[in-house]
């Protein structure tokens, strides 16, 4: 903080109250970080693109038009990016997908966090023959290959939203669970923690309370660029034929069902992909720049 | 080392007996596939009853297990429900090699481009050229490998063609029928077009996080004193890139190349799928939809029993190539 002060003042700047908090300093950190700027603003956009745009289109997008010379339609003033196989808006199909999509990427990514942060603050806390057994656990997890089971499960679950949920949590929790032991690891040591031992506050407070905020900037970043795997996993699932079920939209599933015409219109195939890389490399972008902000060392 | 070798090894026992459970239970929740042909009149009772014992499925799913677990044990994998009429083993032996080759030259092509590349970032940091690789390699890490394959295949095999008309690339497969007993180097350049493609779209994705662990590497080491040292002793640039500071950063990279071996036998499903490609990754998807559990289970071990022993792999070389590292 010292040399920021002392750059600021060779600057000639005044110091604002924003420069002494930490959460201000990572903001002002992360606004210099050009990709993350990048990949915030492609963000800011498509959470515009998906949440306001059914406010603005307000097209059904299961409304089908009947008769053949409505599938397919090319972009036109009616549907500015054309109809798909069953003559429903290919722009509305987007917004509502794209929720979806967004969801199932947010849910998915915090749940996985959350978990990841239980099994890792108990086995980094408690330490013992817990941190053996639930470290052997995450272990085995790891060493798995996640795509065949995962794909096994969603099979066998069902294909709504919640459960393709369930699925990418069960399969994503191993990498926070680790990060988070290794933080508990060294923070227990710390003399705060050993205060509150000793004013007798219990094992469950320590934990939430002391250790788990200092883990939550690292855990941020880690979710962040979770958002975008989980996006790319929905999509995956979707595009094996086990994700989002027709007649409702996401953007996986929209690509699922645009390969058949691939030959026939392959624009169908271009939308729904776009957006999936453009949200994940939003998101990749901002993680690595919100990384670099709270700490550049930090290997995610 | 050798104690350590040895009690890492002893180690590996309750992992493995943990992915066969987790795996064959989540195998198990498939539903029992003789209970449609229950449906059918024209099949006996007593036959179906027959299969479905054969199989396993009249047990709870531990006790299947443990009938399974009885059977490898002496060897024996088991039947595959996929392909009926072949062992499970034979199934696996027919992919493994497909999917070894398609995924080492990917991952060989991935690290010729991206080691240099990941140098040359780290070398001239926050330069121009540093700016457009990590530009591209984040564009890379975040394709989904399903909708770039497709543009792909749009590309070399619809839009751009052969002077005779054919599609410039083949769209899927690994081999133009009829020429399985063609001499080997007319088999081996009808191979490789098949091979264009997906390794394309695999190493697109994998070159940008290469790139970018190699940059990382390189960046923390090219901070260390002892490069600084190097530089004021008048060592020439080049040197001090190329002995000094490489020598350092590919350590943590020599890990991370034993550690993706695993990979080179799980296949990559996707990929597989799109170019239809009879590998690992799509086989054990195919087989655990159809409940062949004996097929999907050799494969999953496979990758996971390689996963578990080159990580012991990894650290072996780290201590073998990083003299600082002492394990006990």
């Amino acid at each position: 903080m010292a040399e920021k002060a002392i750059e600021a003042k060779k600057k000639g700047q005044k110091m604002s109250s924003e420069d002494y908090t930490y959460v201000g300093m990572v903001f002002h950190r992360l606004t210099r970080h050009k990709l993350a700027m990048v990949g915030a603003v492609m963000l800011i956009f498509i959470l515009l693109f998906v949440f306001v745009g059914p406010l603005v289109w307000r097209v059904n997008p299961n409304q089908q038009i009947e008769g053949m010379g409505g599938l397919f339609n090319p972009p036109s003033r009616a549907h500015p990016i054309g109809t798909d196989d069953y003559g429903r808006d290919v722009l509305a199909r987007m917004f509502f997908g794209g929720r979806i999509s967004l969801f199932i990427g947010f849910i998915s990514a915090i749940s996985s966090t959350l978990v990841g942060a239980v099994v890792g603050l108990v086995a980094g806390y408690y330490g013992g023959w817990a941190d053996d057994l639930l470290m052997r656990f995450t272990d085995a997890m790891l060493s798995i290959p996640t795509f065949p089971l995962l794909i096994a499960l969603a099979s066998v679950l069902g294909k709504g939203v919640w459960q393709i949920i369930l699925v990418i949590v069960v399969f994503g929790w191993m990498a926070d669970a680790r990060l988070v032991r290794g933080l508990a690891l060294s923070l227990k040591e710390q003399e705060y923690v050993e205060a509150a031992r000793a004013i007798g506050a219990s094992a469950n407070r320590i934990m939430w309370r002391h250790l788990f905020p200092n883990t939550l900037a690292v855990l941020i970043v880690s979710t962040t660029i979770g958002i975008g795997g989980a996006i790319i996993y929905e999509a995956s699932i979707s595009f094996l034929g086990f994700g989002v079920q027709a007649p409702f939209a996401s953007w996986g599933n929209m690509l699922q069902n645009a390969q058949q015409f691939i030959w026939k219109s392959p624009l169908l195939i271009i939308y729904p992909g776009l957006a999936i890389f453009m949200t994940v490399l939003g998101f990749n972008f901002f993680g690595d720049g919100l990384r670099d902000a709270i700490d550049p060392k930090l290997k995610l | 080392m050798r104690d350590y070798i040895i009690r890492r090894i002893l180690g590996m026992i309750p992992l493995v007996l943990i992915v066969m459970i987790v795996s064959f239970g989540i195998f198990s929740l498939v539903p029992n596939p003789f209970a449609a042909l229950m449906e059918n009149p024209r099949i006996k009772r007593s036959d179906i009853n027959r299969l479905i014992h054969a199989w396993g499925f009249d047990l709870p799913w531990y006790l299947r297990f443990f009938k399974w677990f009885g059977g490898v044990v002496r060897g024996d994998w088991g039947p595959s429900l996929l392909y009926p009429g072949s062992l499970a083993r034979d199934v696996i032996a027919r992919a493994l090699p497909v999917t070894v080759r398609v995924m080492g030259i990917e991952l060989l092509v991935s690290l010729a481009i991206a080691l240099p590349i990941g140098i040359i970032s780290a070398v001239k940091q926050y330069s121009a050229t540093d700016y457009i690789v990590t530009v591209i390699s984040f564009l890379g890490m975040s394709m989904p490998t399903f909708w770039f394959g497709l543009l792909v295949m749009m590309l070399f095999s619809v839009v751009l063609k052969r002077p005779n008309g054919m599609p410039l690339l083949p769209a899927g497969g690994i081999i133009t029928p009829g020429l399985e007993d063609a001499p080997f180097w007319a088999k081996l350049g009808d191979r490789a077009q098949y091979l264009v493609m997906p390794v394309f779209v695999l190493a697109f994705s994998s070159v940008g996080s290469w790139t970018r662990y190699m940059r990382s590497s390189m960046l923390e080491v090219i901070r260390q004193d002892y490069i600084r040292t190097a530089r004021s002793k008048g060592v020439p640039e080049r040197s001090v890139i190329n002995k000094h500071a490489l020598r350092n950063a590919m350590i943590p990279i020599v890990t991370l190349i034993a550690l993706s071996v695993p990979v080179i036998v799980g296949g990559a499903a996707i990929t597989e799928t799109i170019f239809n490609i009879p590998g690992m990754g799509s086989l054990i998807i195919q087989a655990e939809i159809k409940a062949d559990y004996p097929t999907a289970m050799i494969g999953l071990l496979l990758t996971s029993v390689l996963v578990i022993a080159f990580n012991l792999v990894a650290d072996i070389v780290y201590a073998w190539v990083d003299p600082r590292i002492k394990y006990s």
